[in-house]
């Protein structure tokens, strides 16, 4: 167990590099660099061939002029002293912009993923036990509608009508918290923002519940039909037994699955739930890091989430043999 | 008993988050005295000199002054920080005289100090700032000649020099030169300035508030405090403007026309209209075969039917311009009529070109080579985008095959500077006087802005000689027959110089539109609460 462990530890290392490095190369080969990019047009509109020395100047303070090989090692030597470097965007630390944008986009991915679980486990379960009903029917329609519906859409329409002054005017407008509420009680503190977190969570969530309910049901499905399951009932146990014990705790394997996913997931934030809501969260700082070409910020982003994957599939092994005890971690190696 | 309690419980938690929220709606109540701006994101920093973004100019210029202003109305250069300049005989050297006893908004008096740093700084090679360094290519030095006066050494006459000296940013040397490195400089984002506001607090990718400069020398302005909301989603930032949220906010054409005419609107709203700057244009390369012949150009604007156009796409806002300058300079040729759009001599210059469609596929050909071009666009650009499908489709009209590719801004200006690329529409933000010298002149066919690979003999000899014309009438008489030359070559479709659309919210009187745009700093409060 113990070697299992340091192996898989070790492994992180070289997939870790890998992924980063083909990141960086992705970014430094993408057509425009930092440079050229705010200096746009309006700038080499001005001088012309003569400004070709100023941009060339301006690129190697940022280090643009070296090779790719050598940009990227100084990137990982930086990264080893835990130094992610200086946005180009406002020449702050990377860190402190992410430290920025990470609290608000964290606190809106964990109450969606609980939000999210919470409903789709037990309809799926509950889908599957009751096959075919109508209740079945009805709610894997309705699912399937939210899911097709597209999130910039609600999220506007959502504004619209609950928040404009035309029609109801219930929520907020924009931010996750009142002007002058920041310095406010604990307790009053919260409300204002539960307040202002209600539609954007209301449209992170309305299009995922299909997927986990659908995939819990047929996850389920293929339990309930296993000889065991008639056993139990011939046993005699009661439905809730049967289903949540016997099935449900079989049918939890693929679901973690899903675990290894959700560690990164944490990370990401919409860009479009970001924008319609104002919420300054990392979607927005990776999306606009990327167009603008800041690589120290898509770097260090980046490279959070790679991390995190590798360990959530590693944590995701791991609670396969807890689940089932029949995986042995050893042998997978 | 126990199931009552618990019901009690849950109303009494019901109404104190009513009660909780009835709070939190009051602190969003404005103070009358601030005036909330919408920003549509959060700029990097507001370092004059650094920034090349245009919403850090919409904060700085509150914060930040220069030697000279232009005036709202007249756009004359006037006074800011010098009360009054010298320039020699030879027009290379630009002496300011600058006013005394302005102090920055820390209490340390602004001098000749801060304006030679400020020079230093924009050369340093160390300093992010290549967009700002191509303005100051052509000056030699920046000396102090006393502490209250400057001389700027051109190294060749030229008629934008005071413009160019008196427009460059002055940042505070005794904030700035600390030994810190300049591009990442804590005070990038929190800067001292001698202007009407000073900045207080900035909440990244929410919002940045400003409040009027005790120490300001002016007249104190009757806004008290100005607050930059960040939101970047316009249709939500016209709600927060319906709902008192915001004061002040630019809207787009389509709801200038369609959602912005309610009765309730009109009451609390003023909506205002000027036109900075600006055109926008499609490019005909004429390095391709098709745009070679200036007869296929002309061609390709009578076949845009710019005013269905401008009512599709900009709801009949806008002005169809006919040359490059802004089109209420003297330099822009008041006389040059629109070429009209006209399908049927479209068809006969091309014809005259050698473009017939001799195999009767209903696509025009010449030496069996089909006219068939790639329309280039950034599609970020929803303008681009409607544009150029309703071009495909007149144009296939008349036999002509358009394809459109389109590109992320990235990979769009990395082919326009390569050159890549057959037509393309962009639109160029001007200033109030320009030098026509990026744009057209031959030389800036492979390195500046000259795309098209515009090349005129006349034309060159026009922008050089009004490079060193210092006498304005003389020089927009020839830049009159510059707008002749470009009207008759037609290297660019000229399409129309768009208008700023501001709605205003009625609570502020004394609201000017001027040519410049709006001045908030003589709006009054109309109710002191």
């Amino acid at each position: 167990m113990k070697k299992y462990l340091a192996k898989r530890i070790l492994l992180i290392i070289p997939t870790f590099i890998g992924i980063t490095l083909i990141t960086y190369l992705m970014i430094r080969l993408a057509p425009g660099d930092y440079t050229s990019l705010k200096a746009g047009l309006q700038g080499e509109i001005k001088a012309g061939s003569i400004s070709k020395t100023i941009f060339d100047q301006e690129r190697k303070l940022y280090g643009l002029d070296k090779p790719i090989v050598v940009g990227y090692a100084e990137w990982l030597f930086n990264l080893v002293k835990l130094d992610f470097g200086k946005s180009r965007k406002d020449g702050r630390d990377v860190s402190s912009r992410i430290s920025e944008a990470l609290p608000i986009t964290l606190t809106l991915n964990i109450i969606t993923i609980f939000i999210v679980y919470i409903i789709s486990i037990p309809l799926g379960i509950y889908s599957s036990v009751r096959r075919d009903s109508t209740f079945d029917r009805g709610t894997s329609l309705l699912l399937f509608i939210l899911y097709s519906l597209p999130s910039f859409w609600v999220g506007l329409i959502l504004v619209m009508f609950l928040s404009g002054e035309e029609f109801l005017n219930l929520f907020p407008l924009a931010g996750i918290i009142s002007e002058g509420m920041e310095n406010a009680g604990f307790f009053k503190k919260l409300v204002n923002m539960g307040w202002h977190l209600v539609l954007p969570v209301v449209t992170l969530t309305y299009g995922s519940f299909a997927f986990l309910a659908r995939y819990t049901r047929a996850n389920m499905l293929e339990v309930i039909n296993q000889q065991y399951i008639t056993t139990a009932k011939a046993k005699g146990l009661s439905e809730a037994r049967i289903v949540i014990v016997h099935a449900f705790r079989n049918s939890l394997v693929p679901l973690v699955t899903l675990m290894a996913t959700l560690l990164p997931g944490l990370l990401g934030g919409s860009v479009i739930v970001e924008r319609i809501f104002s919420i300054p969260g990392m979607g927005f700082l990776t999306f606009e890091a990327i167009l603008s070409r800041d690589i120290p910020v898509v770097m260090a982003v980046e490279s959070i989430a790679a991390l995190l994957t590798l360990v959530g599939i590693l944590i995701a092994d791991f609670a396969y043999a807890l689940v089932d005890p029949r995986i042995r971690l050893e042998s997978k190696i | 008993m126990h199931q009552g309690y618990s019901v009690n419980f849950i109303k009494s938690l019901i109404i104190t988050s009513m009660f909780f929220l009835g709070c939190s709606a009051s602190v969003t109540d404005n103070d009358p005295y601030t005036l909330y701006m919408h920003l549509s994101s959060d700029p990097g920093t507001l370092n004059p000199i650094t920034s090349s973004e245009a919403i850090t100019s919409t904060i700085n210029e509150n914060i930040y002054e220069t030697l000279v202003d232009r005036d709202f109305d007249t756009l004359e250069i006037v006074p800011q920080l010098a009360v009054k300049w010298k320039i020699s005989d030879d027009k290379l050297r630009y002496i300011f005289y600058l006013r005394k006893g302005v102090l920055w908004s820390d209490g340390v008096e602004f001098t000749a100090d801060d304006v030679v740093y400020s020079y230093r700084v924009i050369k340093d090679p160390s300093t992010a700032c290549a967009p700002l360094k191509v303005y100051y290519i052509d000056i030699r030095d920046v000396r102090k000649i006393d502490r209250y006066t400057v001389e700027f050494i051109y190294t060749k006459p030229y008629f934008l020099g005071l413009n160019y000296c008196g427009s460059m940013p002055i940042i505070p040397k005794h904030i700035f030169d600390d030994g810190t490195d300049f591009n990442t400089h804590k005070n990038n984002r929190h800067p001292v300035g001698t202007g009407a506001y000073i900045f207080k607090r900035w909440d990244t990718g929410k919002r940045i508030v400003l409040s009027a400069n005790p120490r300001y020398r002016g007249k104190k302005p009757d806004i008290r405090n100005v607050v930059f909301k960040i939101v970047s989603e316009p249709s939500v930032a016209l709600q927060m403007l319906k709902k008192g949220e915001l004061d002040v906010m630019s809207v787009r054409p389509i709801e200038w026309v369609r959602q912005t005419n309610s009765e309730s609107f009109i009451k609390n709203f003023y909506k205002l209209e000027y036109y900075i700057p600006n055109y926008s244009w499609i490019g005909w390369n004429s390095r391709t075969e098709y745009f070679k012949d200036k007869r296929v150009r002309k061609a390709m604007t009578h076949l845009i039917n710019r005013d269905a156009i401008r009512e599709k796409l900009l709801f009949g806002l806008g002005k169809l311009v006919t040359g490059t300058f802004y089109i209420y300079s003297r330099a822009y040729n008041p006389d040059i009529k629109s070429i009209e759009y006209d399908p049927e001599k479209a068809k006969r210059l091309l014809s005259e070109a050698g473009w017939r469609d001799t195999d009767g596929d209903g696509i025009l050909d010449r030496n069996g080579k089909k006219f068939s071009f790639t329309f280039t666009i950034a599609s970020e650009k929803k303008f681009s985008e409607r544009l150029t499908s309703i071009l495909k489709e007149d144009l296939a009209r008349v036999g002509i095959e358009m394809n459109i590719n389109r590109y992320e801004w990235a990979v769009f200006a990395d082919r326009l500077h390569k050159r890549n690329f057959e037509a393309i529409t962009l639109s160029w933000l001007l200033s109030y006087s320009d030098d026509p010298y990026q744009l057209w002149h031959s030389s800036q066919v492979d390195a500046g802005s000259n795309f098209c690979n515009f090349k005129n003999r006349e034309a060159d000899r026009i922008i050089e000689k009004a490079r060193v014309e210092f006498n304005d009438r003389k020089r927009n008489k020839i830049y009159h027959r510059f707008g002749e030359i470009l009207y008759d070559e037609q290297p660019y479709t000229f399409l129309f110089c768009s208008p700023s659309l501001v709605a205003v919210n009625k609570r502020f009187t004394n609201v000017k539109v001027h040519l410049r745009g709006l001045n908030y700093l003589e709006w009054m409060i109309r109710d002191k609460k």
